[in-house]
């Protein structure tokens, strides 16, 4: 078990021995064709639970942390190390397998913008829709209308429908929507710059004011020198176990290890 | 329960957002737009009407044909439509299910809300029928709102049964197109329940949509107060499988991500 702090009082985060099992997909879901082949195959049906024990693929092991108001933490790590899935699970989107999880306070998940967005559907009204996906309520939206939209730059597109934006321009309506909260907890995977070189400028310079302005943030980036820049805390996922944690010291020692 | 109530409360905007939606979405690129909610069902009717009561003779004594059919058909292709957008909708919002938090009960319920708004248009052609057949009115039609309300907690109740069965068996949605035209046929809704034998016709009076549709026939063509039977089938089969889908959904879906 990997110990990163003691639960105390203040905590926003707090992350209990969680751990996360998945199936690697060979026996998604269940056929009816198959289901009642195996049926009659006592052998099928050895291997297949061969098969289901192969299948098992533990994305987190025994992660233990914790995580105090204002603190901002960020998460480095292979692909696949489960960062990402130590995120979702903080937000609330998936249950761990195993542990417990408590947050205090409102989340603001940018995991992936605009994944509510209908392209079908008016810059305007994705507004409303992102909106209530991230559990905006309507006076919010009605209220912050302006300046999401001053911010995204896209007042003359308002009646167009998204799926006729270039991608640029949905993901600077994504990030707009999204960061017209004032979280308590945020929760970012990797998409700091988005847009044009202006915009990224402009939409960094946002995020620093939200991760400066007090907010506890859990913060995953591939740029260590992000990372550096951000981070009060760093914790190193790798095969899904914390394998460091510590000071901006962990991001030297993980470019050691990586032989950079 | 409270709880519920409580996250009713906080995901309404949410729900009111999908629904509009759902509902933009169908009508955005039509001509006539809404006016196909009207349209569809009476000439849909107007069809099967000249096709039943001239190419196979069906006639049903003392009332008129179209209306006899269009009071049947009004409530059951609400059920098959909304039964079978809600199965679809868990799997078709996967990618929102995987990324941000929100009460998956939302999306059937939300299918079954949308097609609410379809299914009362269709009152519209329904009240035309009536009275251009001479079928004419009585006090009794204050009632049907009983019958449509056991309508939606059914049809409710069928789309968290079948939502989640398909996310685990995808095989659900091709048997499932099979089962709604076996129903279509075991309800009476093209012929006259005195018609077959008296045996098969006892075993259809368990078939819910029977009770629906029997309880509005009675109101609409034969001008009767519903017996106190016919209000208790309504609500027991409707409460009954709303029951059985909670039950199922609750207890499947935090397994719904791992099948994604």
């Amino acid at each position: 078990m990997s110990e990163v702090n003691n639960a105390s009082p203040g905590n926003m985060i707090e992350v209990e021995d969680v751990s996360m099992m998945f199936n690697l997909g060979i026996d998604k879901g269940f056929s009816l064709k198959q289901g009642f082949v195996d049926l009659f195959s006592a052998k099928k049906r050895r291997q297949k639970k061969e098969d289901r024990e192969k299948n098992k693929f533990w994305a987190l092991k025994h992660v233990s942390f914790s995580v105090k108001k204002g603190e901002v933490v960020g998460f480095i790590g292979a692909n696949g190390a489960g960062k990402s899935t130590m995120l979702k699970i903080v937000a609330g989107v998936m249950k761990p397998t195993e542990g417990k999880v408590r947050t205090y306070g409102n989340i603001c998940p940018m995991i992936e913008l605009g994944a509510g967005f209908d392209p079908q559907l008016t810059a305007r009204e994705n507004i409303y829709l992102n909106g209530a996906i991230m559990g905006y309520t309507e006076e919010f939206i009605d209220s912050k209308f302006d300046e999401i939209v001053e911010f995204s730059e896209l007042r003359d597109f308002l009646e167009v429908p998204v799926q006729n934006f270039s991608s640029g321009m949905t993901a600077r309506l994504a990030f707009s929507v999204a960061t017209v909260v004032d979280p308590e907890i945020l929760i970012v995977d990797e998409i700091l710059s988005v847009g044009d070189i202006a915009f990224q400028s402009k939409s960094e310079k946002k995020m620093m004011e939200m991760i400066n302005g007090g907010t506890t943030v859990l913060f995953v980036s591939h740029s260590l020198g992000q990372i550096k820049k951000l981070c009060d805390k760093i914790v190193w996922i790798e095969r899904g176990e914390v394998r460091k944690s510590g000071g901006k010291e962990v991001c030297d020692d993980y470019l050691t290890y990586m032989n950079l | 329960m409270k709880n519920l109530i409580i996250n009713l409360k906080k995901y309404s905007f949410l729900l009111k957002q999908l629904v509009m939606r759902d509902f933009k979405v169908k009508y955005k690129r039509s001509f006539l737009g809404v006016l196909w909610s009207l349209l569809y069902p009476l000439l849909m009717t107007a069809v099967m009407a000249v096709v039943f009561s001239n190419v196979f003779k069906f006639s049903t004594p003392g009332v008129s044909y179209l209306a006899y059919l269009i009071s049947g058909l009004t409530l059951f292709n609400y059920f098959s439509e909304a039964s079978n957008l809600a199965m679809s909708s868990v799997v078709a919002n996967f990618g929102l299910i995987n990324k941000v938090y929100m009460p998956k009960y939302i999306f059937p319920l939300s299918k079954a809300l949308f097609v609410g708004i379809n299914f009362l248009l269709s009152l519209i052609p329904l009240y035309l029928v009536i009275i251009f057949t001479g079928t004419g009115l009585n006090i009794y039609h204050l009632l049907l709102p009983y019958s449509y309300v056991c309508l939606f907690l059914f049809t409710l109740g069928m789309g968290f049964l079948l939502s989640s069965v398909a996310v685990f068996l995808r095989d659900m949605f091709y048997i499932y197109g099979i089962i709604i035209t076996i129903w279509t046929y075991l309800t009476p809704l093209m012929y006259d329940i005195n018609m077959i034998s008296p045996r098969l016709a006892f075993v259809m009076k368990f078939n819910p949509m029977y009770q629906y549709v029997n309880f509005a026939r009675t109101i609409i063509l034969y001008h009767n107060c519903p017996t106190a039977g016919q209000f208790a089938g309504c609500a027991v089969s409707a409460l009954a499988v709303l029951a059985l889908g909670t039950l199922v959904f609750k207890k499947t879906q935090d397994k719904f991500i791992y099948y994604v």
